[in-house]
C-alpha cells in the first residue's frame, strides 16, 4: 500500500510538472486541459472518497506552490473534486468505470464542480463576473479536459479487453 | 467514547473534507490579492448586515450593562452640569465685582467672606484679608450692590467687619433724591432705620438712601438701600423711615474693603476740634 501511494505521489509530481510546463502547448483559445483533474478522478474511482479528497488537496497544493499564485485555491477546488468524484467509487466495478464513458462523465461532473468552486473565488474582485467565468472558462475547461480523458479511457478499455 | 469514535468513523469522509477545506481557506486567507481583499470586504459586509439584522433582538445582559454605564455617565454629567452652573454663577458674581472695582474711584481690596457671626444684636463677618493686605479698623466694607459695614478688628491675615445689621453700627446717610440727611442704623430684623429725619422733610417710599459726605469713615454716595416704609408717630418730631438694605447679607460671599484713607487733613482737624471740646 505504501509502495502504491509512493507511486501515486511520484506520478502526481510528474503530472504537476507536466501541467505547469507542457500543457500550455495544448491550449486552445485560452483553454488548457487539466490533467490533474483527470488524475484526481482516477484516484477517486480507484481508491475511494476519503483518499481522493486527501490526494486532491495534496496535488492542488503542490500545483499552487509550483505556480506560485493564489496558494490554496487549487487545493480547495481539487479537494472538492476528489470528494465528489469519490461518490462514483465502486470497488467491484472499478475497471468497468475507468474503461467506459462513465469515466468521462465523472471527469466532466467533477471538473464542473471543481471549476465552479475555483471561479467563484477567482472571479471575486475582478472585472469578469463569476457566472461568465464559470460558463465561459469553467465549462470549456471541463469539456476540453473530458476530451483528453478519452486517452486514459481507451487505455483502460484495451486493458479490460485482455 | 467508543460510540463517539464509531460516529466519527461513520462520517470520516465529511470530517476529513471539512478539515481540508478549512486548511485550504486558511491558506487562501494568507494571500494578499484582489480576490482575497474582495472576499474579505464581502465577508465584513455580510457580518455587518447580520449584526444589523440581529441587533433588533434585545440582548438583556448587554442592555443591563449599557444601562449601568449610561446611569454612571448620567451621574457624572449631572455633577458636571452642577459644577458648570456653579462656575457660571460665580463668574457672573465675579464679573459684577470686577466691574465695581474697575468703575470705583476708591482703592479697593477684594476679600472672601469666610465666616459669619449672626448673633442677635451684633452681626459680623470674617474676611480672609488682614493687615498684610493693608486692612485697618474703621475701613468701610462694600459689595457690588452697596454698603456692607466696616472693619472693626484685624489680624495679619484676617479681619472682622461689623455689618449694618449690628446694633452698634451708625453712618451718616441721605436721601439721594431730596438730599435729606439722617443717621442710618439697624432697625432690627432685616431692615435699617434712617433716624433724625424731620417730619417736614420730603421722603417717599422707594427713595434711594446713600452714604453722606458728612461721614468721616464712609465714602460718599455709596448705596445703602431703599426707603420701604415711612411712619409719623404723634408726639415725635421725626419720621420713622424704614430702609431695606440693598445688600443681601445672607448670601454675601465676596466683598471689598475700601483701603484708601479718608482725607487726613479733615480727619486731623475733626479730631482736634473734638479734643478741645
Amino acid at each position: 500500500m505504501i509502495g502504491r501511494y509512493f507511486t501515486y505521489a511520484l506520478i502526481s509530481l510528474v503530472l504537476v510538472v507536466v501541467q505547469t510546463k507542457l500543457m500550455r502547448l495544448l491550449t486552445v483559445e485560452g483553454i488548457t486541459p487539466d490533467i490533474l483533474t483527470i488524475w484526481v478522478v482516477f484516484l477517486a474511482l480507484r481508491e475511494g472518497q476519503l483518499p481522493a479528497s486527501v490526494w486532491g488537496f495534496c496535488i492542488g497544493l503542490l500545483f499552487d506552490l509550483a505556480t506560485g499564485n493564489f496558494i490554496g485555491l487549487s487545493a480547495l477546488s481539487k479537494t472538492i473534486c476528489g470528494f465528489f468524484a469519490g461518490y462514483f467509487y465502486s470497488e467491484t466495478k472499478m475497471l468497468q468505470t475507468l474503461a467506459s464513458y462513465r469515466f468521462l462523465m465523472v471527469v466532466l461532473f467533477a471538473s464542473v464542480i471543481q471549476n465552479t468552486v475555483y471561479f467563484i473565488i477567482y472571479a471575486q474582485g475582478s472585472e469578469i463576473g463569476f457566472l461568465r467565468a464559470i460558463f465561459q472558462v469553467g465549462l470549456a475547461t471541463a469539456f476540453y479536459t473530458t476530451t483528453w480523458t478519452l486517452l486514459p479511457m481507451f487505455a483502460f478499455t484495451r486493458r479490460s479487453m485482455r | 467514547m467508543h460510540r463517539f469514535l464509531g460516529l466519527l468513523g461513520l462520517f470520516k469522509e465529511y470530517l476529513v473534507l471539512t478539515v481540508l477545506i478549512v486548511i485550504s481557506l486558511v491558506l487562501l486567507s494568507l494571500n494578499d490579492n484582489n480576490q482575497v481583499r474582495a472576499i474579505r470586504s464581502t465577508a465584513v459586509g455580510f457580518v455587518g448586515f447580520m449584526q444589523n439584522a440581529l441587533a433588533i433582538i434585545p440582548n438583556v445582559v448587554e442592555l443591563k450593562k449599557e444601562n449601568e454605564v449610561l446611569r454612571q455617565l448620567n451621574v457624572n454629567l449631572s455633577n458636571e452640569v452642577s459644577l458648570l452652573r456653579e462656575a457660571r454663577l460665580e463668574n457672573l458674581r465675579l464679573r459684577e465685582i470686577a466691574g465695581l472695582k474697575e468703575h470705583s474711584s476708591f482703592k479697593l481690596t477684594a476679600g472672601n467672606v469666610i465666616g459669619k457671626s449672626l448673633l442677635l444684636l451684633r452681626n459680623t463677618i470674617t474676611l480672609d484679608i488682614g493687615e498684610r493686605d493693608g486692612i485697618k479698623a474703621d475701613m468701610p466694607v462694600i459689595s457690588e450692590t452697596g454698603l456692607v459695614g466696616k472693619v472693626i478688628a484685624t489680624s495679619e491675615h484676617y479681619s472682622i467687619a461689623q455689618l449694618m445689621q449690628n446694633k452698634d453700627f451708625r453712618a451718616s446717610a441721605k436721601i439721594q433724591r431730596t438730599r435729606v440727611d439722617g443717621i442710618i442704623a439697624w432697625g432690627g430684623g432685616d431692615v435699617l432705620r434712617l433716624k433724625n429725619v424731620s417730619k417736614t422733610e420730603d421722603v417717599k417710599a422707594g427713595d434711594i438712601v446713600i452714604t453722606s459726605e458728612y461721614s468721616s469713615v464712609f465714602p460718599r454716595e455709596i448705596k445703602i438701600g431703599l426707603v420701604s416704609k415711612i411712619e409719623e408717630k404723634p408726639g415725635s418730631l421725626f419720621k420713622e423711615v424704614e430702609v431695606t438694605p440693598s445688600v443681601d447679607f445672607a448670601s454675601l460671599e465676596q466683598v471689598f474693603v475700601v483701603t484708601s484713607a479718608p482725607d487726613p487733613e479733615r480727619t486731623e482737624i475733626e479730631k482736634k476740634v473734638a479734643r478741645t471740646k
